[in-house]
């Protein structure tokens, strides 16, 4: 009897946590679909019998959300690639070698991690200006997988430090050098790490507005945030459009994230807080 | 002298990439911060010692700003840890759909702050916002909330939304952690008669708390680092109700183009942040760092 009583209290729990995380989600998707008459009706309609497009059409239209779209992913992409392949090698060296200088160097990771990435932003900015960087991609390119560089080190060593050392050395026993027993032994083993550690970084890069907004200038530059961004300092947009940006925004990473998400969590928990 | 050489050739990339994109900007940064570089003084930079941060010190609403980072860090963190840990204590038991459920419940982890910003200041908009509309239907409010205009509880609103998008984080992190202990002693407990309250007092927390801590501790870094929502929801409006302390930077670049003074403000976060990492690292003591 009392075991009952607690599933169904422990069920109710359960949904109202899931209706909480998904109300808003629900919200933003209606919305993007109501036609525009229907956006400031009253009553407020919780259901549309008349979905429409218009709200896509006219971010499509209205501005340049395709080319936004396509910056992103290539900046996402590049940036966490880079960083992830960094993060590799150093994480690996952290995990598997002793050297001098190692305390200091987690250290370093550890302290350029606590620097809000607005503090630097300005001095960034001077620095990318003199390289003639500034309005193109590639600077915020160079930037993200600087700032991802940090945190994917530490849970890439964390991941590491899982496989065992063993499987590296009967390789070496068996004739392989340093480099072809990481790359044909333990990195392949690393690859659900890895692939966490870049689609952690993916959604950071992915989501990431204020270096992007002081490093972008022209239109068709923007990346998705700073798309978005720009979408609400126009006056007279209607919510209808914001909506539908901000679904086409929300997709990439729901969808990394839904693949990714066991690797993620794994690599957060048994790759970054060891007690 | 090989293993030298390796090790170098893998850490390197990583240090000149880190040093020329972070450490190198910190240290110009503090500079900047003794400097007068604004938009409106381009041609006459010059050294002006500690004149940002007296300007910064004297300014009579930053107390304020202060007294609302404490509020959005306290809050946020507290409720987040509270219902982050309601959660992954409910999901600890194996049942049908978890893995779907919990892709579900987690995903407000991987929209951008910024954009869950926009999405909750609609949601909450006074006169059109859904939340209104529900809690009068409900019964529980007769008049429509300015969750966003009022100056009195907006700092609560964008708090409310923080810990919406901070849920699945603590979750995510205790229910590895809980994961980790063993059954034998639940078991032990049951023979000896405990009932649900004395086990989750007596072992669960006590057993998860090494995580629980350093959850907490580095979150809260995050939390005051991270402007992102508010700039979605407030922009640190109505009347600076709702601006903390790197929501007043970034204001301090984005509408005041006076980047010397910004950096002022970001030299101070960043002290306070220095300060409390040593208590952290004091109070953890370990040297094994993690993030």
């Amino acid at each position: 009897m009392k075991k009952l009583y607690i599933k169904i209290i422990k069920f109710i729990l359960l949904a109202l946590f899931l209706i909480f995380a998904l109300f808003p989600l629900y919200w933003i998707i209606l919305t993007s679909f109501k036609p525009v008459y229907e956006l400031y009706t009253f009553p407020i309609r919780y259901w549309t019998n008349n979905p429409s497009l218009y709200g896509y059409r006219k971010l499509f239209e209205f501005v340049n959300f395709k080319q936004y779209f396509l910056n992103s992913v290539i900046v996402s992409i590049l940036a966490s690639f880079v960083s992830t392949f960094f993060a590799m090698l150093s994480g690996y060296v952290l995990s598997r070698k002793e050297f001098k200088g190692k305390y200091a160097l987690v250290l370093f990771l550890f302290f350029s991690q606590m620097i809000p990435s607005y503090l630097i932003m300005v001095p960034q900015y001077v620095m990318f200006s003199e390289l003639k960087l500034i309005d193109k991609l590639i600077s915020i390119i160079i930037v993200y997988s600087g700032i991802g560089a940090a945190f994917s080190a530490i849970m890439a060593r964390g991941f590491f430090d899982r496989i065992p050392k063993s499987i590296e050395e009967a390789a070496l026993i068996d004739g392989c050098n340093e480099f072809q027993t990481l790359f044909k032994i333990t990195i392949p083993l690393m690859l659900p790490g890895l692939s966490a550690i870049m689609s952690f970084s993916f959604v950071n890069n992915w989501n990431e507005l204020f270096t992007a907004v002081m490093f972008l200038n022209t239109s068709d530059k923007y990346t998705v945030p700073v798309g978005l961004y720009s979408i609400i300092s126009k006056a007279g947009i209607q919510w209808n459009v914001l909506a539908a940006g901000i679904v086409i925004a929300l997709l990439p990473t729901i969808f990394v994230f839904a693949i990714a998400q066991k690797y993620i969590i794994a690599g957060l928990t048994q790759g970054s807080l060891k007690d | 002298m090989r293993k030298r050489s390796f090790i170098l050739l893998m850490i390197l990339p990583t240090i000149i990439l880190i040093s020329f994109i972070i450490f190198y900007p910190t240290i110009s940064g503090v500079l900047l911060s003794f400097k007068n570089y604004s938009l409106y003084n381009f041609g006459n930079i010059q050294w002006i010692g500690f004149e940002n941060f007296k300007e910064i010190f004297s300014d009579i609403f930053y107390i304020d700003v202060i007294w609302n980072t404490i509020k959005w860090i306290f809050f946020s963190v507290l409720l987040q840890l509270i219902l982050g840990f309601i959660l992954a204590l409910l999901m600890k038991e194996p049942f049908k759909g978890r893995g779907l459920y919990a892709g579900l419940v987690f995903y407000p982890w991987a929209v951008s702050g910024f954009a869950i910003g926009l999405i909750w200041s609609w949601l909450l908009n006074g006169q059109f916002g859904v939340v209104n509309d529900i809690l009068m239907k409900m019964g529980i409010i007769e008049e429509s909330i300015n969750f966003l205009s009022d100056p009195t509880i907006a700092l609560y609103s964008v708090i409310l939304v923080n810990v919406w998008y901070g849920i699945p984080f603590f979750a995510i992190m205790i229910l590895a952690a809980l994961q980790s202990i063993p059954n034998s002693l639940y078991e032990a407990a049951e023979i000896d008669g405990a009932g649900y309250f004395t086990k989750l007092f007596k072992i669960t927390i006590p057993y998860i708390k090494p995580t629980l801590v350093n959850t907490v501790l580095l979150r809260i870094i995050w939390v005051m680092n991270f402007p992102d929502i508010i700039y979605g929801m407030t922009r640190g409006g109505p009347a600076g109700s709702t601006e903390i302390l790197s929501v007043k930077m970034i204001n301090t670049v984005f509408y005041e183009s006076n980047y010397s003074l910004a950096a002022a403000h970001g030299v101070i976060i960043v002290l306070i942040l220095l300060i409390y990492a040593i208590m952290y690292l004091k109070l953890t003591s370990k040297k094994e760092f993690s993030i």
